[in-house]
């Protein structure tokens, strides 16, 4: 490792050990190059300035959101489609004339008039708390919104949606076409075929269950995943990892919901809580340690909040009540 | 080292599969309009040139399937593409030292983590020292820790060699150094 003459910061930024010392990597390069400053006073600058360059600045993001991104794209999306039409007459394109041409269209798709391609009009779905929505998509694909979720597609192209929530999707496969359905959230993409799966895209990240047919994820890190059914993935793209995955995850505990029921296996009451305040948008605290540990298991209903409780009274021995929109849970021994 | 995610992409892409592109273009579009966005300092014309710019890449997609990594390629051909925008609308005669001048990064105090690894940076008003750094030093700062890229990549993009590369990111962590020590003994 000292073999050499250290004396210009490249000579540092080359060496793997220091690197290892100046990110605290790896404890027997900390401490001998500790040790080799304190036996090269002289360096020390020199070597502060190559840590320095190691260790860089961290910078916040500050790029354009996802919806801009799709935006911009639904209207180059168009120019392609448009110029592959009119390039039977052998133009040798201008590019810089699509500045002029590119900005009206972005002006018109915004006012949602028309488009090269016909009327690219949004169509919204959202759902309040406490809500689930069932909808038929334009291709036969059925859509079950869970509370508190939207869903969003353009008008002339509905087999590709945005999602924000939880939905299960039951997705038509196209014989004739093979076209795709492809679900689109902030985190990752989904690439379906005739399939029917659960997307979730609370707390940051999105995660996909699989009940029948295939599909492919393309996450926002560039990666992609095939899925099989029974296949749990969960992928957070502000963290740039996959957060969880499973196989064989039973059915009913992801998808319970679209019959209007949320079911419990064996969690924590702060868990199944933390589930009712997202499904009902309410808030909740504990007087006490004990019940927030207590173990629930059953089903509860997702479209009524007062026999939701009262379940879970009676289920855990616990008082429950509602003020305003926040719950008070105390365990039902004391009073 | 190959790209493996970029090679999935170019596979679908050389089959004119636009899905494939919409893939390609969701991933670059967010980085490269901030790069275009830092170097105009107008949204009009960095939208546009954008536009203009992924319609470019798509029709000449070709000369994706050679490349090793994608976004060094997408960076340097879209900063080319801005910079001859922006000196047309100038009418700046086309020099090399120009593009210097036309390329002023700022950085603003919200863009900077609270959290910064290194002690030196750490300071609140690290951003206006930064913005005191020559235009060459910013521009090679923002390549190599806002957007993440490499030495190598950054001497392509900035169109000089990796030595130069090399030696005005160096630079510019010195001067920063300096200008730190420089404002804490004004402190003190």
């Amino acid at each position: 490792m000292a073999k050499k003459n250290y004396n210009t910061t490249e000579d540092f930024l080359l060496d793997e050990s220091f690197n290892n010392w100046s990110k605290e990597n790896r404890l027997t390069d900390v401490d001998f190059w500790d040790e080799w400053i304190a036996y090269n006073p002289n360096k020390k600058e020199v070597m502060n300035e190559a840590k320095d360059i190691i260790l860089g600045l961290q910078f916040k993001n500050s790029e354009p959101c996802e919806e801009k991104t799709n935006a911009d794209w639904v209207v180059l999306e168009s120019i392609i489609k448009a110029k592959k039409i009119e390039n039977q007459k052998k133009q040798a394109p201008n590019y810089f004339r699509f500045i002029g041409i590119a900005a009206s269209i972005l002006l018109l798709v915004s006012l949602g008039i028309y488009t090269l391609t016909g009327n690219p009009i949004k169509v919204v779905y959202k759902t309040a708390f406490g809500e689930v929505l069932n909808l038929k998509l334009k291709d036969g694909s059925s859509v079950t919104l869970n509370s508190n979720s939207s869903i969003y597609y353009y008008e002339n192209d509905n087999r590709k949606v945005w999602l924000t929530g939880e939905a299960f999707f039951e997705v038509d496969k196209k014989e004739t076409t093979n076209a795709k359905f492809w679900v689109i959230t902030d985190d990752l993409n989904i690439e379906v075929y005739g399939t029917s799966f659960n997307v979730d895209t609370k707390y940051e990240k999105t995660a996909v269950f699989l009940e029948e047919g295939r599909i492919w994820l393309a996450l926002k890190n560039g990666t992609t995943k095939k899925m099989i059914p029974g296949n749990y993935l969960s992928y957070s793209a502000k963290e740039n990892r996959v957060l969880d995955e499973k196989n064989n995850l039973k059915s009913h505990l992801k998808t319970s919901w679209k019959d209007g029921s949320i079911i419990f296996e064996k969690l924590f009451l702060k868990d199944a809580i933390k589930k009712i305040e997202e499904t009902y948008g309410v808030k909740s605290v504990f007087k006490d340690e004990e019940s927030k540990y207590k173990i629930i298991t059953g089903a509860v209903p997702i479209t009524n909040l007062d026999i939701c409780l009262k379940a879970i009274e009676k289920s855990v021995s616990v008082r429950i009540e509602k003020i305003n929109n926040q719950l008070i849970i105390k365990n039902r021994t004391e009073n | 080292m190959k790209n493996l995610s970029d090679e999935f992409v170019w596979k679908a892409l050389k089959e004119g599969d636009l899905k494939a592109f919409s893939i390609l273009y969701k991933t670059y579009h967010p980085r490269l309009y901030n790069y275009g966005l830092k170097i105009s300092g107008n949204i009009p014309i960095t939208e546009d040139t954008l536009q203009d710019f992924f319609l470019y890449v798509y029709e000449h997609r070709e000369n994706l399937s050679d490349l090793d990594s994608i976004a060094p390629y997408l960076f340097s051909s879209y900063r080319r593409h801005l910079l001859r925008t922006l000196k047309k609308r100038s009418k700046i005669i086309s020099f090399d030292e120009m593009n210097v001048k036309i390329i002023d990064i700022q950085f603003t105090p919200e863009e900077i983590m609270t959290h910064q690894e290194s002690e030196t940076f750490k300071d609140k008003n690290i951003s206006i020292l930064l913005n005191k750094l020559p235009n060459r030093q910013k521009e090679a700062i923002y390549l190599k820790y806002y957007s993440g890229l490499n030495t190598n990549d950054i001497a392509n993009i900035m169109e000089v060699n990796y030595q130069s590369a090399a030696n005005t990111i160096h630079k510019a962590i010195k001067n920063l150094r300096q200008e730190v020590s420089i404002l804490q003994l004004l402190n003190s």
